[in-house]
């Protein structure tokens, strides 16, 4: 009897593996579900692929930060990335001769699909993550942070500047329109099964597990920089990807369209989902995107038993913010905290074994389950 | 020479504005471990506090105690609110919390003031340029020096030379053993915001003197420069936010003095890639201590 739980741990071998693989994907099924029914409604379309895109980058958000316990506030920088790449390759050479005229020749002609445009966006976002990860990721704790922010001051920056690629600080535009229902919810699937089968990788394990206890893991053999590097890079891409997607539902975007209010949204959905877990993300970003969608709603003003009630544009970052204060006090780990959607054996699976402690226990030091939000 | 003179100048003036935002910030932190994000927004209400105050017709000279008193009494109500429950916890969720209190402060100065710029009209005599031999010098970063050196020479006498200044001392060194002795964690806390925020106040006035208009999202700058010169200089310890913040000062300025023309625009990059660069190779600052918690 094989049936769904909410578990933190993985289920050795390889039955639980693929329990636990399945169980995240299924929750993607669900999601998607749900998207497809709104979706058929003209006025929801734009916030579905909206949805669904900040779910990738949710997702990629929490294979770095789930994994290795260190906040980014940069992965915004990712998403600009991935969003320029992907625009600058998929775009027409027509459009490129008008608002790119000064690329280099080899640039100028490509004119890819869907799929590599969006891989290419991942890719190169992927690539500065290695290059700019070889030196942040060995910071820790909050001067990781800052320096994270740093790297999305950085970017914007040189984004804005390279005017030769990106259209400088004005708008790029004619970016092509081909973000839909299928590309988004495929990618959010596939992004979901990268960073399941990563999470229960060895190299997920040796993240987490220098995220738990720096001194005992590196006494174990688990370098720290290697540790961090690769859910970094992965981040990154799945984050490009993301990225990719927006700039194509966008079609004309800047440098300024990758800023604060972003990373605000992005962090609000994984830490109120729990950041330590994929089902999470996705349930952070569904509760998010509908929290918004309400105050959006709200703001345009609302009758509510004959009051019509109206309030000013922008509460939803105050809302956002005090929601992300109440879910830190009352439930520091998020709504799910570390457990994920699995399947598993219903019948033979003995009442409790010692041995099967749960692999993200807190540190002997840790004191409570907020400790690695 | 006289250029140089100026460029040393210029070094001063910012870098002391950075120095002050460090110390600030740091002073809660070595009580609570917490880094304010919503710091730069003390900055941004404490400028729009003078506004009004400059509206209503009340007179510069008692603007400036009243701004500074309005900031210290915003900050202690922030941190008795939002941050106090937030005792303990873990560094990372403390910034977080941060991060959520500056989007609710944020949304209310929209509310009251809008998004769009509100001119802030000091009096004519900031503007001025004096002329130093050789060397012209605007009256602003003169006064900005000026108060720097007052304000870091009260906080020392606040924090050497008073039982306030030793309380905080004890509880950032020794927690529970300060406990132990009868003094009272949460007025610690307090007084810690009390007086991060008269530093937001004096501050606030002069980086918005400098800017000239407010908005309620001009608050990113400030935030970026305190969190550089507070990681620059070493977390935690009063000495590194003053060295962390003439640091960043010389680094801009020189930058600014020294690259051409054509590498300008990238000035911003070039100074945050400096800074992680000297980060890597001096992971707890220049100052060089570690008072982060070992995890």
């Amino acid at each position: 009897l094989i049936r769904p739980a909410l578990r933190r741990d993985d289920v050795p071998g390889w039955a639980g593996l693929a329990g636990a693989v399945a169980g995240p994907l299924l929750a993607v099924g669900i999601v998607t579900g749900i998207a497809a029914l709104f979706y058929s409604n003209d006025t929801m379309t734009e916030i579905v692929l909206l949805f669904g895109i900040n779910a990738v980058m949710v997702v990629g958000f929490q294979v770095f930060v789930g994994n290795t316990g260190l906040v980014s506030f940069g992965h915004v920088a990712f998403m600009a990335i991935g969003a320029y790449a992907t625009g600058i390759v998929s775009m027409d050479s027509l459009d490129k001769s008008i608002v790119l005229k000064d690329l280099p020749g080899w640039l100028a002609q490509t004119h890819f699909g869907v799929v590599p445009a969006l891989i290419v966006g991942g890719g190169a976002a992927a690539v500065f993550a290695l290059i700019t990860g070889l030196a942040l990721m060995r910071l820790s704790g909050a001067a990781a942070s800052i320096a994270t922010l740093g790297l999305l001051v950085i970017t914007v920056n040189i984004l804005s500047q390279a005017g030769r690629f990106t259209h400088g600080p004005r708008s790029i535009f004619g970016v092509p329109d081909k973000t839909n229902f299928l590309w988004v919810f495929s990618s959010l699937a596939v992004a979901v099964l990268i960073s399941a089968l990563y999470k229960w990788s060895r190299s997920g394990l040796r993240a987490r597990a220098n995220r738990d206890d720096v001194v005992a893991a590196e006494s174990a053999g688990v370098a720290s920089l290697r540790a961090r590097l690769l859910p970094f890079v992965l981040s990154a891409f799945l984050t490009g990807v993301g990225g990719g997607l927006y700039g194509m539902l966008l079609t004309a975007f800047s440098p300024a369209s990758f800023a604060i209010p972003m990373v605000v949204v992005i962090i609000t959905m994984a830490i109120i989902g729990g950041v330590n877990s994929i089902t999470g993300a996705l349930a952070g970003a569904a509760v998010v995107t509908v929290l918004n969608e309400f105050l959006r709603r709200v703001e345009n003003g609302v009758d509510i038993a004959g009051l019509h009630l109206n309030t000013p544009t922008g509460m939803s970052g105050a809302v956002l913010g005090v929601a992300l204060i109440l879910v830190l006090r009352w439930r520091p780990a998020g709504l799910l905290s570390a457990y994920e959607l699995q399947f598993e054996r219903g019948r033979d699976r003995p009442a409790s074994i010692p041995s099967a402690a749960p692999a993200s226990n807190p540190s002997p030091g840790g004191t409570h389950a907020g400790q690695r939000v | 020479m006289s250029n140089f003179i100026q460029h040393v100048v210029d070094a001063l003036s910012v870098g002391s504005t950075y120095a002050l935002l460090a110390l600030g910030l740091t002073l809660v932190f070595s009580v609570m471990n917490l880094i304010n994000f919503a710091y730069g927004m003390m900055l941004v209400w404490s400028a729009y506090g003078a506004y009004v105050m400059l509206n209503h017709g009340v007179p510069f000279a008692l603007m400036v105690p009243l701004c500074i008193l309005f900031a210290t009494f915003v900050s202690m109500a922030i941190g008795r609110v939002a941050f106090r429950p937030f005792i303990g916890a873990p560094p990372i969720t403390l910034l977080i919390t941060s991060f959520g209190v500056l989007l609710v402060i944020q949304y209310l100065a929209i509310l009251f003031f809008g998004e769009e710029p509100t001119i802030l009209s000091l009096p004519a005599f900031f503007g001025n340029v004096v002329d130093i031999g050789s060397v012209r010098v605007p009256v602003l970063e003169l006064i900005t020096i000026g108060t720097s050196g007052v304000v870091v020479g009260v906080f020392y006498l606040v924090l050497n030379r008073t039982a306030f200044g030793a309380q905080l001392r004890a509880a950032a060194e020794l927690p529970d053993v300060t406990r132990l002795m009868g003094v009272k964690p949460d007025r610690v806390l307090m007084v810690a915001f009390a007086i991060s925020g008269a530093i937001a106040g004096v501050v606030g006035l002069l980086w918005f003197a400098k800017v000239g208009a407010i908005t309620p999202r001009s608050d990113l700058d400030p935030t970026i420069k305190a969190f550089i010169a507070l990681v620059l200089g070493g977390l935690g310890s009063t000495r590194g936010a003053l060295l962390g913040g003439l640091a960043l000062g010389a680094i801009e300025v020189t930058l600014s003095a020294t690259l051409p023309s054509s590498a300008l625009g990238y000035q911003p990059a070039i100074v945050f890639a400096a800074v992680i660069a000297i980060l890597i190779l001096r992971p707890s600052g220049l100052s060089g201590t570690t008072l982060e918690p070992a995890r």
